[in-house]
């Protein structure tokens, strides 16, 4: 498969798919510059509805909403750090059970994605190196190229044609990775199953997956779903991408996660604060909202909207990985592009490192790395990518364990030397 | 203070939130969409409303919700009697069939039936 068409929106589909309205809270950052009245006039119905209920919590003044950010920051951090944990724990675990039962992700492949033309069948290591430095270039420039396009898109409120885009993606993510999945799943498992039989299961899959995403839904059954599609998306990348390119892959990212979020040309950075302008929550991004609810101050029954009151809400974009603090209505969110790549570190090191040592090693950076993450985040209050640190740390974890732990490891048991 | 034509669309959906009359409209959405060969909506339907249909306290939608829910229930226990029939069937006789078996066949498996 060439899958040209599925990567090439295999970027953007990170950007892509969740609910394509935006989130009935926008995003409010507790700046002192900010008018707080103004706020209220300007935003849309429920964010009204919502400054109503806040009352003291969002709309109030200054002083006492930095006093309320910090106690917040205290009370909620952990909870908010659990609530991540959770499904981005689940999304791994499904990539790596996947990769260590079917074979079909691990096996060597001679088609690559068109982004990595450069093959890795090279005879000396230094052209192997070349190769996967030059894949990684081109997807980089690619990823850049389709975010600026996105942030120009957004810029001109082309609401449609993204929204479009969207949909596209998460139609093929639901219905195609996850026939070719179930396809790959049955022949492991040595069962014989009919057309019709898996008809019926990939078209109610599918189905039930773009109404939950794109209109209404239970919430866990939302929450589910992303962490499938995220799965999906990851094992597609594990096949599909070279190994060494990979890794390279997977670094640079980090870097332009970096630079796309904090330097003040990002493209990253330039849609938040366009979003800010216009006092809008931030194009429809791929999203996993823990949510919820914790009615907390929430005003009567009758008040139906995510009321602003005192929670804090992490908002992480995926497109870069940004990871922004968002006063609204309670849980935490994390943007898809953030699971994928977390998973595709797990998967690569589940299916080419020496055995479970390097996989648990890589997880446990992962998580240390998300949690360093949002304390920064609670730290410093704005928008902070969130790959850089979880994906440090688990290349540094993975090649150390896998260089010198494991045999290490390896060598003591021979030796049956216990230390 | 835009409610009524203005719905916002939520991120998180909390059934608690709702207004009844957006409760009912929801579960009938379902309910309606369930008949596109959808029987996985229906156990959505009956699983997500359930407490709202039989639970809760009464009011007004509550009635149309249960009859919603309840023929929900119905459609995807005759949705899971014939799937399991036609299973059953195909896996037993599939063999036998030879060609048209084949044919129908997603997977095959290898090796001796």
């Amino acid at each position: 498969m060439n899958a040209s068409d599925s990567d090439d929106d295999s970027y953007t589909e990170r950007s892509a798919l969740v609910p394509s309205e935006n989130p009935v809270v926008p995003s409010y950052r507790p700046d002192p510059d900010l008018d707080a009245a103004g706020d209220t006039v300007r935003r849309a119905g429920p964010a009204a509805a919502a400054a109503d209920g806040g009352g003291g919590g969002g709309g109030g003044s200054d002083p006492e909403v930095d006093a309320d950010d910090e106690e917040l920051t205290l009370k909620y951090g952990a909870k908010h750090v659990i609530m991540l944990f959770v499904p981005v724990t689940l999304c791994m675990v499904v990539v790596v059970a996947t990769i260590k039962s079917v074979s079909f992700y691990t096996e060597k492949t001679d088609q690559q994605l068109i982004y990595t033309p450069f093959t890795e069948n090279t005879a000396s290591v230094g052209r192997r190196l070349l190769n996967s430095v030059l894949n990684t270039i081109i997807m980089i420039s690619v990823i850049v190229v389709m975010t600026i396009f996105l942030v120009v898109l957004y810029k001109y409120r082309c609401y449609k044609f993204i929204h479009g885009w969207l949909i596209l993606s998460s139609l093929m993510l639901l219905f195609w990775f996850s026939f070719m999945y179930l396809g790959q799943v049955f022949k492991t498992y040595n069962l014989a199953v009919d057309y019709p039989t898996v008809g019926v299961i990939i078209w109610n899959f599918g189905a039930v997956g773009m109404i939950c995403i794109h209109w209404k839904g239970p919430l866990q059954l939302q929450q589910a779903y992303l962490i499938l599609i995220s799965a999906l998306m990851a094992l597609v990348f594990i096949k599909y991408l070279p190994e060494w390119s990979a890794w390279v892959i997977l670094g640079a990212i980090s870097v332009y996660d970096l630079v796309a979020v904090l330097s003040p040309k990002g493209p990253l950075r330039m849609l938040v604060e366009t979003a800010q302008e216009r006092n809008e929550p931030i194009f429809p991004a791929l999203i996993y909202s823990s949510a919820m609810m914790w009615t907390v101050g929430m005003a009567s029954p009758a008040d139906y909207q995510l009321t602003e009151s005192e929670r804090f809400q992490v908002c992480s974009r995926c497109v870069p990985g940004v990871l922004q603090v968002c006063l609204s209505a309670g849980g935490v969110k994390l943007g898809l592009g953030d699971f994928i790549f977390y998973s595709v570190l797990v998967g690569k090191a589940a299916a080419t490192g020496g055995d479970w040592n390097t996989t648990l090693a890589c997880f446990v950076a992962i998580l240390i790395g998300l949690c360093l993450t949002l304390l920064l985040l609670a730290i410093f209050k704005k928008a902070l990518p969130a790959l850089p640190i979880s994906i440090t740390f688990g290349l540094v974890f993975y090649f150390s364990t896998d260089f010198l732990v494991q045999p290490f490891m390896d060598n003591l048991a021979a030796h049956q030397f216990y230390i | 203070m835009l409610q009524g034509k203005q719905e916002p669309r939520q991120i998180t959906m909390n059934l608690e939130r709702l207004p009844n009359e957006e409760k009912l409209s929801l579960c009938r959405k379902y309910y309606l969409g369930g008949f596109a060969f959808l029987p996985f909506l229906w156990l959505v339907n009956v699983v997500w409303f359930f407490r709202e249909a039989f639970v809760k306290p009464a009011y007004t939608e509550q009635l149309q919700i249960k009859t919603y829910v309840k023929r929900s229930a119905l459609g995807l226990l005759l949705w899971v009697a014939v799937l399991t029939t036609w299973i059953t069937i195909f896996q037993h006789f599939r063999a036998e069939w030879g060609e048209v078996g084949d044919y129908l066949s997603f997977t095959i498996p290898l090796g001796i039936p």
